[in-house]
């Protein structure tokens, strides 16, 4: 099945499953949007975070284009920076208010997992995910329910799938959650409906996004994290490019390296930034002593590229992205030796920074991990955190893996709805939490800092910030990353300071020689994703109850 | 010279010492850096009196009249503040009090009355007038009183400019919370350490009823938490101030496009000293669904962030003038519309300090009335 729409008038004809952001990728078109200083922008997080890649859809502003399913006819324009104040259409979304035993939010590994868990102890489960098919980021489902799963990681995302729907689980898909209060009291928009959910437990399954590289032209079209690259190809069967480069830390980079090979891309270059494993023997031993299968299939995996004539650039690094004509140059450093490469795509990452926003809004304790410069969230051995009743499971806790996230998800689930919990589940829990241990430690590498970037670098993509204007808000001594907030507008756009905020909590801490912690980083704030006035507008009808 | 202490870096003692410190005193001004009005509010210049408030109060209304002359001083002052900052993107388009039934606006015309003979440059316009001049208003909008005396400016480029000419004239910023002030021909600030002076002023806002009850006032500051919404940038349309004259809402747009909405709807106290105010789920939903039934241009936007902050409104007036007869020990706190106010009422405050012309007489706002 296919749709046709047009994009600034020209028509695009597409898969009936695609989003916008695909079939304008799969169509050549890189820009999606222009900002304040008329910079071109477009896909960079593949996955609704950065919200860099609106574009308008039939006369509504502003509208996601990773995130807004095609549909027959439809208008597509690239964006402006400020939209005329045109009424928009109206629009029925229907306010419901929801009490479920157990929400979860997040379809991924760890949300299925507690779902299900939950649902066989016998509860009434209601889970949410902003996707149209859940999942979550390992098991990147296809679109196209009808295609067959591209390998084992997806057919077996799209069983947990259906265990969790034949346990009776309510599946709400492409509902997304923007406000967190007290109580916990949730509020969240679909296409359809606004919903405020009152659980009596709460568990949180939101996943992590991608640590980017600031670099200066990391703001350009064309340039986008992995997991973007990841998702265009797992799930709508569209390459980023022809020539792709790719940049990064870890092993989810030579997997995406592989993926995108096998689906026809050429691989210019796939730069690593920790040194060969050849050098680290004892971590490799160690990994492949906790999990032979997974380190099996990592080598498979490098196997497999080097078959494909794709070699691992070790101790590489980016430094520059520049425009040129239609593509893309980096340079970067590979054993200190600058090179330079031409490419279609250039794919970043650089790690992960946990979506822990909804347990920070509500008060849940949190410490900063400085081995992966992030924090995690405080938790119980049910992975209950401080506050009672809420629960945290997966890569929203900090960095752990898909396996730790489901064992996790089925001790949250289990423990929310009473029932005692496994000691297999512990054992395996250990067993995962060693293998990352050993994982990130083969991986481990220096990276630069935010504060040695080059002054042209956007260190806040949303507000345009340069490291340069950072710098002179800086020589003020402010006290608190509020203070530099408000003078520089760093962390002030669209996607709420995902980026910046680590970036500018790590420098502020390390000026003051003070650890890192919860309250160095912005205060969380309703809304943690931009959200329509109309919703709003739907949601009011839902404020009969006395708070 | 004159070694003068600003206990409160907001808006108030930052004029204070800006006007200072271009009289050649020495000026350190020490804060505890939390929760300043000045780095919550929306950039509103008030002028005209709230028709509910005067509606509910008619007793008050004398009161609320004699403050008029303070507000027009202090848009002058802003727009002084304006070119001596090199521009804070200070509009005065006017503000626009909207009406949606023959009595708001029959009210408002009354009003408007009493305001002329203050000195104001008010209007009522009729829906025909008022939907040309603001097209992307509802059309259950009946009319509205125009004020020109009203307008707006961006907080946060004031905010950082004036940072910027205060380190140009050398005033010294100090981190530290006051607890206590010994009055005195000399007095003397205590906090992590002493600070002594030849004046002392209390601009603290919210931290000033702390300080007061030492000098013999019996003045409460309580802290009142107010929630903010802004939306993404939009077209720049809404070019003036508006306001209700029955419900709590002020909304404009900035020049950058974005859309504040606010109104006086409550956040929570926060638990801990150092946080900010919480967000209420009915506050966000209730002040942002009025907007959009007022200008329904704006739906079409996204709301961005919300924020909450604390506003000090004390009795509603100011307070400018010496602890007591005689006294070095100097309050400067605006009240209500508190960041209008805040320049006029830092400048006559320092001005009374350093033995210069205040710009407005302070009588009506000694201290005196907090005499314990
Ligand atoms: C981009 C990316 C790609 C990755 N690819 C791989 C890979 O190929 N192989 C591998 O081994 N590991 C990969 N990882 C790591 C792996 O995803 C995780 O370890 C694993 O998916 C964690 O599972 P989870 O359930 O914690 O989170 P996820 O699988 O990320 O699931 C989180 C879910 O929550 C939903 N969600 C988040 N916020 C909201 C909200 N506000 N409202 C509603 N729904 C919300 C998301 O849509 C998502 O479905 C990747 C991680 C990322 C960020
Ligand atoms: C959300 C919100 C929106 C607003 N919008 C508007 C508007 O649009 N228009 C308008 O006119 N007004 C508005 N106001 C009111 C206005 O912001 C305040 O009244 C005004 O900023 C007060 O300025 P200030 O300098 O007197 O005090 P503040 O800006 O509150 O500064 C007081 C300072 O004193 C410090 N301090 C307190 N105690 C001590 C101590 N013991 N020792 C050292 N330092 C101390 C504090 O840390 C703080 O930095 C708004 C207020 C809020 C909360
Ligand atoms: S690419 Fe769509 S939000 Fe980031």
């Amino acid at each position: 099945m296919t749709r046709r729409f047009t994009f600034d008038g020209q028509e695009i004809t597409c898969a009936s499953t695609d989003v916008v952001a695909a079939a304008l990728t799969a169509a050549g078109h890189r820009a999606f949007r222009q900002t304040d200083t008329e910079a071109k922008r477009g896909i960079f997080c593949g996955m609704g975070v950065c919200q860099d890649c609106l574009v308008t859809v039939d006369g509504q502003p502003n509208q996601r284009a990773c995130m807004t399913p095609v549909r027959e006819g439809m208008k597509v324009e690239t964006q402006v920076a400020r939209p005329p104040l045109t009424p928009p259409a109206p629009r029925s979304l229907t306010p419901k208010r929801l009490t479920p035993e157990v929400l979860v939010i997040g379809g991924g590994a760890g949300g299925l997992s507690a779902a299900i868990a939950a649902r066989d102890a016998g509860a009434e489960v209601v889970l949410l995910d902003e996707r149209k098919v859940p999942g979550g980021q390992y098991f990147k489902q296809s679109a196209d329910t009808q295609k067959a799963p591209l390998d084992p990681q997806q057919s077996e995302g799209r069983e947990l799938q259906r265990r969790a729907r034949e346990a009776g689980v309510t599946l709400l898909s492409q509902t997304e959650v923007w406000g967190a209060f007290d109580g916990p009291e949730i509020m969240a928009t679909s296409p359809e409906a606004v919903y405020a959910i009152a659980p009596d437990r709460l568990i949180v399954a939101t996943g992590a996004y991608e640590r980017p590289a600031m670099i200066p032209g990391w703001t350009l079209p064309g340039v986008m994290t992995v997991g973007a690259a990841q998702t265009l190809w797992r799930s709508y069967r569209t390459l980023p490019g022809k020539r792709v480069a790719l940049f990064g830390n870890g092993p989810l980079v030579a997997q995406v390296a592989q993926e995108l090979t096998a689906g026809g891309a050429e691989i210019v270059v796939l730069a690593e930034a920790a040194p060969a494993p050849a050098t680290r023997p004892f971590a490799a031993l160690d990994m492949a002593r906790r999990d032979t299968g997974l380190t099996r299939k990592g080598f498979t995996m490098l196997a497999r590229l080097r078959r494909y004539g794709v070699r691992v650039t070790h101790d590489a690094l980016p430094h520059a992205i520049h425009a040129q004509n239609s593509a893309l140059m980096v340079e970067y450093s590979a054993r200190g030796r600058p090179a330079q490469v031409e490419a279609d795509a250039v794919l970043l990452n650089y790690g992960f920074q946990p979506s822990n926003e909804i347990l920070r809004l509500l008060g849940c304790d949190m410490t900063y991990d400085a081995r992966f410069d992030h924090l995690r969230v405080t938790r119980s051995s049910t992975c209950e955190t401080t506050v009672p009743g809420v629960y945290a499971v997966g890569d929203c806790c900090g960095l752990g893996g898909a396996p730790a996230a489901m064992v996790e998800g089925h001790i949250a689930g289990r423990a929310a709805t009473g029932a005692s919990s496994r000691p297999d589940d512990d054992s395996a829990l250990r067993r995962h939490r060693g293998f990352q241990d050993a994982l990130w430690r083969l991986y481990s590498a220096r990276l630069p800092l935010p504060e040695e970037a080059a002054p042209e670098t956007h260190i806040c993509r949303c507000e345009e910030v340069t490291k340069a204007q950072l710098d002179a808000a800086l020589t003020d001594d402010p006290t608190d990353i509020g203070a530099l907030k408000r003078a520089t507008r760093i962390g002030m756009g669209r996607c709420q300071g995902r980026y910046c905020a680590p970036a500018v909590a790590g420098i502020m801490a390390r000026r003051q020689g003070l650890p890192l912690e919860d309250l160095s980083y912005f205060a969380p704030r309703v809304p943690i994703k931009p959200v329509d006035i109309a919703a709003i507008t739907a949601a009011e009808a839902l404020l009969d109850d006395p708070e | 010279m004159t070694d003068l202490l600003i206990i409160g870096g907001g808006i108030t003692g930052q004029v204070a010492a800006l006007v200072a410190a271009e009289a050649g005193a020495r000026v350190t001004i020490v804060d505890a850096q939390r929760n300043a009005g000045s780095h919550a509010n929306a950039g509103s210049l008030h002028v005209q009196m709230q028709s509910r408030f005067l509606r509910l109060n008619p007793h008050l209304a004398d009161n609320l009249e004699s403050s008029l002359p303070l507000y027009l001083a202090a848009v002058g002052e802003w727009e002084a503040l304006d070119a001596r900052l090199g521009g804070v993107e200070l509009t005065r388009e006017g503000g626009l009090m909207l009406a949606e039934t023959p009595a708001q606006l029959e009210f408002l015309h009354e009003k408007a009355g009493r305001e002329a003979r203050k000195g104001l440059d008010v209007e009522i316009l009729n829906r025909d007038a008022l939907h040309a001049l603001a097209p992307w208003l509802s059309e259950q909008i009946a009319g509205a009183e125009l004020c020109r005396n009203e307008g707006k400016l961006n907080p946060l480029v004031a905010n950082r400019k004036m940072r910027a000419a205060l380190d140009a004239l050398g005033v010294r910023h100090v981190h530290d919370r006051i607890t206590g002030i010994e009055d005195g021909p000399h007095p003397v600030a205590h906090g992590a350490r002493a600070y002594a002076a030849d004046a002392i002023l209390i601009a603290a806002a919210w931290g000033a009823g702390a300080l007061a009850g030492r000098l013999g006032l019996n003045l409460s500051t309580p802290p009142e938490p107010l929630h903010m919404n802004i939306t993404e940038a939009g077209e720049y349309r809404i070019h003036h101030l508006v306001q209700h004259a029955e419900r709590p809402i002020t909304l404009k747009q900035f020049r950058s496009g974005q859309v504040v909405i606010g109104g006086g709807w409550e956040a929570r106290t926060a638990t801990a000293d150092r946080q900010a105010p919480g967000i209420r789920k009915t506050s966000l939903l209730g002040n942002v669904a009025l907007a959009a039934q007022i200008a329904p241009g704006i739906g079409g936007l996204r709301v961005l962030r919300t924020w909450a902050g604390y506003n000090t409104p004390v009795d509603g007036k100011s307070t400018i003038g010496p602890a007591s007869h005689g006294s070095r020990v100097f309050f400067a706190l605006p009240g209500d519309a508190g960041y209008t106010l805040g320049p006029i009422t830092g400048r006559t405050a320092v001005s009374l300090a350093l033995g210069l012309t205040p710009p407005v007489d302070p009588a009506p706002y000694a201290p005196a009335r907090w005499r314990a």
